[in-house]
């Protein structure tokens, strides 16, 4: 038996039972820890997929950066508030009943169709080729990203500065 | 694994995130549904590119991955902002576009 | 020589070119007597056209001008034009020589209106003399109707001219209504007409008659239906209401259209379409038989009068049912002539009560007396009138009344012939009371009788010669009429029996010689002589219940109907409307609760659109 289906199964496993206490949770601090716990699983889905380059962004951005970033406004609209905020649901029954909707008709799709089995053979050095394409076939949204980036930046120190 | 079960997990993921997004009542709590939505599209993105054999879907994970540090980064700034003005971070209490 | 129809339409284009002028330019018409100068001006160039029209027509000139106005594929569904022929043209000087009369007359008779006023009047007149003559000139149906519409509306303008005056205003209202009533009729005999013939055209109408292309069936209804605005516009009996009643309107509109013109146009349709009445005789006999006993109904009508003006209606009302007799016996060019010789002498009756009432300031004849000394000029024109009326020999109406005697009794009508000959007597009785009494005998007390006209004087005088001049002209036309068809008996249509001459002279003069005896004479008393007749005088002096009985129909039935349509439009159709806007309102109330603010709902709208979406293009499409 390869080694392959069964870490699939368990990554799989982390990242759906995680993303399920995310958003069934009260308390959302813990919230966010359980987010971070998914985040991180789906790092693993990405080296199973022989994605290293990719895995090594996603620890690194999603569940460093994101994480911090959450963690620091619930700190601060925490204390602002005063105590902890817990939280309830609501209209539980109407988005259980879209998402699960949503979820048979997609993997209804999936299913009808046939998708390949086997993988084809990596392309070499994976991360050595992303890094060629950013620069060359995907030159252009590479600058546009960091126009953006530019534009996020100068958008956050206007909504830091102090009121007036 | 094949590319089914890849796509099916993501569906799965996609489905709670919306789930996520739908019913909870604090904002930071819907960033983190709108979080596990596009993480995914991730997933998805990367599972269309090894089975392609086109690294184009991995290099758009990379620009997907980046445009979402800047918007949660913005997001959270925004709910700061509404927290300061009104007092509250429940998306209930934020209905002044009501008709 | 100019073409007869170029001379036809200029008198046809003058009055209408001096109306266009009064009505764009304001400040002219407001301006009072330059309006009116101008309105008899072109009045009088109209009627120097109809003149040499007339005379061109007479020397054989013939004309038939076009214009298409309604673009149809197989040529034009109708025409605007001018048909010049011998009866038009005669018509045509009728209209216009008794239009600019009338209007030269108006000038003294009006003269104390406020210049705005005048300007209005000598407006409606110039439309008034179009509208006419674009009716007698009309090709074909078409343009008969539209003007025979605007003709009724220049009536209803005119006699409502003084419209501050609440019974005026009534009058011209009745007078629409009433003419109206008939007007539906032509209008759905016109389109009956043109379903059975294709075309509206008078000429072409009568090529497909007389080459017997036209099916017989049905034609009764269709000249009924046409007949019936005739006796709207003609007052014949039922619908003759409104004529007393219009004498309302200024008495120089009285004399134009309520005497020589408008009311005329029933009989002269009849006599324009008279080859399409021939087909039908059993129409053509109720034509007769109404006419001689609306001749005989308005005559005993006239004989309790005491207004002046209402004594000349009634009896214009039974001179149109002579007139109509003549064409039910089938002789239409015989009721023809007496419309022209009526609308002169009774053109002239109207102006001289016209004088009168100016100088006296009253319509009632009792408050009038021994004018004869005070108004000698007025005097003699109107005796002149009066004696063409009776029929006396040598005067204008002597010999077309007898033809028309002559003509019932030749097309077999009894009964009519003897209604008609009882209408003679009374016609003569009648007139020669109103000249006894108001021109004989002692001037009457002051204050008797309500003022009724404008003006007024404690001592009466001819009439100034804007007035006296129209009096004078008409009168010499009378009597040059009588003379003439003396002197030159124009040819016979029938051959009437030799006694009918005499007969009608002796009813004339039985009748002269009564109205001597009871009111001049006093030999017999008239309040015995009216007792005897208690029954007829009773029901005369309550006119025969008839406008009661259209009063009645009115309020019940026709605004009883308009209540009930009023209920449904309120109720239902509003109700309806009402009913699917409330139904907007309320789906638009229970709706907007989808914008509830919250960007939650709206990501739950989307989710269930993608939802749907990739149902639709896996599932069903």
């Amino acid at each position: 038996m390869s080694l392959e289906p069964i870490a699939f199964a368990a990554l799989g496993a982390v990242v759906l039972a995680s993303a399920l206490a995310v958003v069934l949770t009260k308390n959302l601090f813990h919230s966010v820890l359980y987010l971070a716990l998914s985040l991180t699983a789906t790092a693993g889905i990405f080296l199973t997929l022989d994605a290293e380059f990719l895995a090594a962004v996603q620890l690194l951005l999603y569940a460093g950066g994101v994480i911090t970033i959450v963690v620091f406004a619930i700190v601060v609209t925490e204390r602002l508030v005063g105590d902890r905020i817990t939280q309830t649901s609501r209209h539980l029954v109407n988005g259980g009943l879209v998402a699960g909707a949503l979820l048979i008709a997609v993997w209804g799709v999936v299913r009808s169709v046939p998708l390949p089995l086997a993988r084809p053979p990596l392309p070499g050095d994976v991360t050595r080729a992303i890094g060629e394409a950013l620069l060359t076939r995907f030159v252009l949204p590479f600058e546009l990203l960091g126009v953006l980036f530019l534009a996020a930046l100068l958008g956050a120190i206007y909504f830091a500065r102090p009121d007036e | 694994m094949g590319l089914q079960g890849y796509l099916m997990l993501a569906g799965a993921l996609f489905a709670i995130g919306l789930f996520g997004v739908i019913t909870r009542r604090n904002t930071i709590g819907i960033l983190l549904g709108i979080e596990l939505m596009l993480n995914a599209v991730n997933i998805n993105l990367v599972a269309f590119a090894r089975f392609n054999g086109d690294p184009a879907g991995m290099i758009f994970t990379v620009f997907t991955i980046s445009i979402t540090v800047a918007e949660v980064a913005l997001g959270l700034a925004l709910v700061i902002l509404i927290f300061r003005v009104r007092r509250t971070v429940i998306a209930d209490h934020l209905d002044i576009l009501r008709g | 020589m100019t073409d007869v129809g170029t001379l036809a339409l200029t008198a046809l284009l003058l009055p209408a070119a001096a109306f266009l002028l009064l009505s764009v330019a304001v400040p002219l018409r407001r301006s009072g007597r330059p309006a009116a100068y101008v309105s008899v001006l072109f009045a009088a160039g109209a009627l120097s056209s109809a003149v040499r029209a007339w005379w061109g027509s007479t020397r054989g000139g013939f004309s038939l001008w076009l214009w298409p106005w309604i673009p149809m594929e197989a040529g034009p569904l109708t025409s605007l034009g001018v048909l010049a022929d011998a009866d038009s043209t005669l018509m045509l000087v009728l209209v216009a020589g008794v239009s600019f009369l009338v209007q030269l007359y108006s000038l003294g008779y009006l003269a104390d209106e406020p210049a705005p006023s005048l300007g209005r009047y000598y407006t409606y007149q110039s439309l008034f003399a179009f509208s006419m003559m674009g009716l007698v000139l009309a090709p074909n149906f078409v343009q008969l109707f539209v003007c025979w519409e605007l003709v009724g509306l220049c009536s209803y303008l005119l006699i409502g001219y003084w419209y501050q005056r609440p019974e005026a205003a009534r009058a011209a209202v009745k007078a629409f209504w009433t003419t109206k009533a008939g007007d539906v009729g032509l209008l759905i005999g016109i389109v009956l007409l043109y379903r059975q013939a294709g075309t509206f055209d008078f000429l072409q109408l009568l090529e497909l008659v007389d080459a017997g292309r036209l099916p017989l069936a049905g034609l009764g209804v269709i000249t009924f239906c046409i007949y019936l605005g005739a006796v709207g516009k003609s007052a014949q009996f039922p619908l003759h209401v409104w004529l007393p009643d219009a004498m309302e309107g200024p008495t120089p509109v009285s004399a134009l259209i309520h005497a020589a013109t408008m009311v005329t146009a029933g009989v002269y349709l009849l006599v324009r379409t008279a080859w399409l009445f021939d087909k039908t005789p059993e129409v053509l006999e109720i034509v007769g038989w109404v006419g001689a006993f609306t001749a005989l109904l308005a005559a005993t009508l006239a004989c309790v009068q005491s207004d002046i003006k209402r004594v000349l209606a009634y009896s214009t009302v039974s001179q149109l049912g002579y007139m109509m007799a003549a064409i039910g016996a089938g002789f239409a060019s015989a009721g023809f002539l007496h419309l022209l010789t009526h609308g002169a002498f009774k053109a002239l009756l109207f102006l001289g009560a016209g004088a009168v009432i100016h100088a006296v300031g009253s319509n009632d004849i009792f408050a009038m007396g021994g004018l004869r000394r005070a108004m000698p000029q007025t005097f003699i024109v109107f005796l002149v009138g009066t004696l063409s009326l009776a029929g006396i020999p040598l005067f204008g109406g002597f010999f077309s009344k007898e033809e028309i005697l002559g003509a019932v009794w030749v097309g077999g009508l009894g009964i009519p012939f003897a209604m008609l000959a009882l209408a003679a007597f009374l016609t003569a009785f009648y007139m020669f009371r109103v000249v006894f009494i108001a021109f004989f005998g002692a001037p009457a007390a002051p204050g008797h009788g309500a003022p009724g006209g404008p003006g007024g004087a404690a001592h009466p005088h001819d009439a100034p010669a804007s007035m006296s001049v129209p009096l004078w002209i008409l009168a010499l036309a009378s009597v040059a009429i009588g003379v003439g068809f003396a002197v030159k008996h124009p040819e016979a249509e029938l051959a009437a029996p030799a006694w009918i001459t005499p007969l009608a002279v002796a009813l004339a003069l039985g009748g002269i010689l009564l109205a001597w005896l009871t009111y001049h004479r006093r030999a017999i008393d008239a309040g015995r002589l009216s007792d005897a007749f208690a029954l007829v005088r009773d029901a005369a002096a309550n006119r025969f219940w008839l406008d009661d009985a259209f009063l009645v129909i009115y309020r019940r039935v026709i605004l009883g109907f308009s209540r009930l349509v009023g209920w449904i439009d309120r109720y239902l159709v509003d109700g309806v409307v009402n009913l699917l806007s409330a139904w907007a309102l309320g789906a638009g109330d229970r709706l907007r609760r989808i914008q509830s603010g919250q960007p939650q709902d709206y990501v739950y709208g989307v989710a269930l659109g993608v939802l749907l979406l990739i149902v639709w293009f896996r599932w069903l499409a």
